[in-house]
């Protein structure tokens, strides 16, 4: 088969499988656009703005584990899509870019739209490509598709000159059936001697703790998981990456550990003797000051990457390869060594963790007066949220305390269902991939969990949402305040509020989603809470925005102790410390 | 900090030097030299044709020498993330290698 550049790109990721391609046209992706108009396999979702169309890829692949497409063109097609490729990069999501560039003979002159995507977006992408001529595309595309979704996944640019696109110029195509990079081998499979070690090192353990992330989810290993813990019955905490990974009902279940951890969670890791890091990798946000980290934890690492191993908690023992396969293995070796393990052992370190649940759990400074003297709180509001979507939905979420609400009172019991930028995070994230997610998966609940603050750094996706017809549902926890930073500057600079207060200038988001032909409800009271949130889950086939106002003061508690502190040292509530 | 001496050897392809001059600046990494040209003679590397199973042939493959001062404990860090970049076939400072995933305690470039 002969076909030209456009053709061959385009034909090339309907091989791959490729459902949607989420992006914006321009000057010099026109030809690619012309062969998206010729082809019917695949769906073009024109966003309102480039950064829209990569954190809609990015959610469509959070929540389906195949990889997220993006569209663009050059020069600021291109930067517009810089933020999105960062945020999946951070959190490890695979991802294939594709921007046009400006013709080949014109590369280095400043031409009209020209930037050097491959320059600008190196230290944010797994690996990129420039297509140097129309043959090597099917290869290319390929290759891209292949680094973006094996070993630690990760964001793939392709920047493709115009001229290569040329509908006139044809070439012979053929998909390659099969890769093989020479310089790139994702790793190979556990080693047994270390699955050895791992398995004595739980069973020698008193007080262990399984501290599993993001990587668990992307590896598929949460049914491994839950099988390792069926055996071997020891409280699990997970990251803000890796929620639903493990059950959040199931009652070894610590919640979420780190910076607004839980305090069982975090009491739990700090006491450990050992310490089964599954898929994580103990960012800043984790550890508190890494040298205080766990002092009594011998430290188990399984990761994919090499190079997080040991990068900044030093591993006793480390397990490579991907985590299903590891899981997998120790699982294996458990189940015929098992009559060798008495979990009655654990008994008191689950006596104790259970003493902390019941002095400092989540919950334990919400007062019970909900009339409407008091302002809502946003714990409540997410709190109902999870009751109505009866704990099913997919939620993203923005960046904030909102975030942090959602993570703490929103209990995930599946993998991929809670879609948040945890490494990098983006706000203006939460609205664009709830549209990802409900055009991978329509008929299920699509909640996005935001701030007055995020949901306006990607409104203009509304606009998206109502030419596809995405139901989603936005619960905006209104505080009128970029909050995050708020609770920063009451904490640490004498409640001096520089820039968090959009003054009187707020939309009425109420009026403002009308006008994109959705639904919007508006809530300010607490005896108008339930019903309106019931309302807003009665609705079905339109995109509705409920703006809830909340209490401005409210604080994020748990919070670790900076700098310095460990992970034992947290703020309780305001003005009150471990 | 003493200074190192890490040898690479990576495709010769264009922006293959910028990712690995890229990686140490974006880590805070200092390079205090480098030098890089193709390899014409590939009997030292025979190994690496042995282990990856392929054939290099003239001017497809270049050996990077780069001088760094680093404290002995990111050595090992340096050493991963580079052995990370796609295009980076192996690695080797004083006293270990990668080959594409595979660790060796010893010097082999
Ligand atoms: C793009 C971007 N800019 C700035 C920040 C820093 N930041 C973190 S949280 C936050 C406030 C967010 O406000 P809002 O969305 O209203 O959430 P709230 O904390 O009030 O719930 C800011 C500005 C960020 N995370 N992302
Ligand atoms: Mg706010």
């Amino acid at each position: 088969m002969k076909l030209a550049g456009n053709d061959m790109l385009i034909q090339s990721l309907i091989n791959e499988g490729v459902e949607y391609i989420f992006g914006y046209p321009g000057g010099a992706a026109l030809h690619i656009y012309d062969s998206i108009f010729k082809q019917s396999e695949m769906q073009h979702i024109l966003v309102r703005h480039e950064q829209g169309a990569t954190h809609a890829a990015d959610g469509y692949a959070r929540a389906t584990g195949k990889p997220g497409v993006v569209m663009v063109t050059s020069g600021p097609g291109a930067t517009n899509a810089i933020t999105g490729i960062a945020t999946a990069f951070m959190d490890s999501i695979p991802m294939v870019v594709i921007s046009g560039q400006v013709q080949s003979h014109l590369i280095g002159t400043d031409a009209f739209q020209e930037t050097d995507m491959i320059g600008i977006s190196r230290p944010i992408v797994k690996h990129s490509f420039t297509v140097d001529h129309q043959s090597n595309i099917p290869q290319i595309v390929k290759e891209a598709f292949h680094i973006a979704t094996s070993g630690r996944q990760g964001p793939v640019v392709i920047d493709i000159p115009k001229d290569l696109t040329n509908p006139d110029d044809l070439f012979d195509y053929e998909y390659p059936e099969e890769v093989n990079i020479r310089s790139y081998n994702p790793p190979v499979k556990p080693e047994a001697t270390q699955i050895e070690r791992v398995v004595d090192a739980i069973f020698n353990s008193k007080k262990p703790v399984i501290y599993a992330g993001g990587g668990t989810i992307s590896s598929n290993a949460s049914k491994e998981l839950i099988e390792l813990n069926s055996y071997i019955n020891v409280p699990v905490t997970n990251t803000l990456m890796g929620l639903g990974v493990y059950p959040a009902t199931d009652d070894k279940f610590l919640g979420m550990l780190g910076m607004h951890g839980t305090y069982q969670a975090n009491m739990a890791m700090h006491n450990a003797d050992l310490i089964l890091a599954i898929g994580a990798r103990f960012d800043d946000r984790i550890t508190n000051t890494p040298e205080k980290f766990a002092p009594r934890a011998q430290i188990v690492h399984f990761d994919v990457d090499h190079s997080s191993v040991s990068k900044i908690i030093e591993a006793d023992i480390a397990v490579f390869g991907q985590v299903k396969d590891s899981l997998q293995a120790i699982n294996e070796l458990i189940k015929d060594r098992l009559s060798e393990l008495d979990t009655t052992k654990f008994d008191q370190w689950h006596a104790q963790i259970s003493k902390w649940k019941s002095e400092h759990g989540l919950n334990h400074n919400l007062y019970k007066d909900n009339s409407d003297e008091n302002p809502i709180l946003p714990q409540a509001a997410v709190q109902h949220i999870y009751q109505e979507s009866k704990g099913k939905a997919f939620v993203t979420s923005d960046v904030g305390q909102h975030q942090m609400f959602a993570a703490q009172y929103y209990h995930f019991d599946e993998p991929r269902k809670w879609i948040n930028s945890g490494g990098l995070g983006t706000m203006g994230f939460g609205l664009p991939s709830a549209m990802g997610v409900k055009l991978a998966y329509p008929d299920e609940e699509v909640i996005c969990i935001t701030g007055e603050g995020s949901i306006q750094m990607c409104i203009q996706e509304l606009s998206t949402c109502s030419q596809y017809k995405l139901p989603i549902k936005i619960f905006n926890i209104n505080n009128l305040a970029l909050g995050m930073v708020k609770q920063w500057q009451d904490m640490n600079y004498d409640g001096r509020h520089s820039s968090i207060s959009y003054e009187d200038s707020l939309p009425d988001f109420k009026e403002l989603v009308e006008s994109y032909g959705h639904v919007g409800i508006k809530i300010t009271k607490n005896s108008d809470l339930k019903k309106g949130i019931e309302e807003a889950f009665s609705i079905k086939d339109k995109l509705v925005f409920v703006d809830i106002y909340v209490d401005p003061n409210e604080h994020v508690y748990p919070m670790l102790v900076a700098p310095n502190g460990s992970l034992k040292d947290m703020w309780l509530a305001k003005g009150s410390k471990t | 900090m003493i200074e190192r001496q890490l040898t690479l050897i990576m495709e010769n392809k264009p922006g293959a030097l910028a990712r690995v001059v890229g990686l140490f600046h974006q880590r805070g990494y200092n390079i205090d030299s480098l030098h890089v040209d193709p390899i014409e003679d590939f009997s030292p590397y025979k190994f690496i044709e042995d282990e990856l199973d392929v054939k290099f042939s003239i001017g497809e493959v270049s050996r990077l020498v780069i001088k760094t001062t680093v404290a002995d404990s990111l050595m090992r860090q340096i050493l991963r993330q580079i052995n990370k970049l796609i295009e980076v076939i192996a690695v080797s400072d004083e006293d270990s290698t990668y080959l594409k995933g595979i660790l060796r305690d010893e010097n082999l470039l």
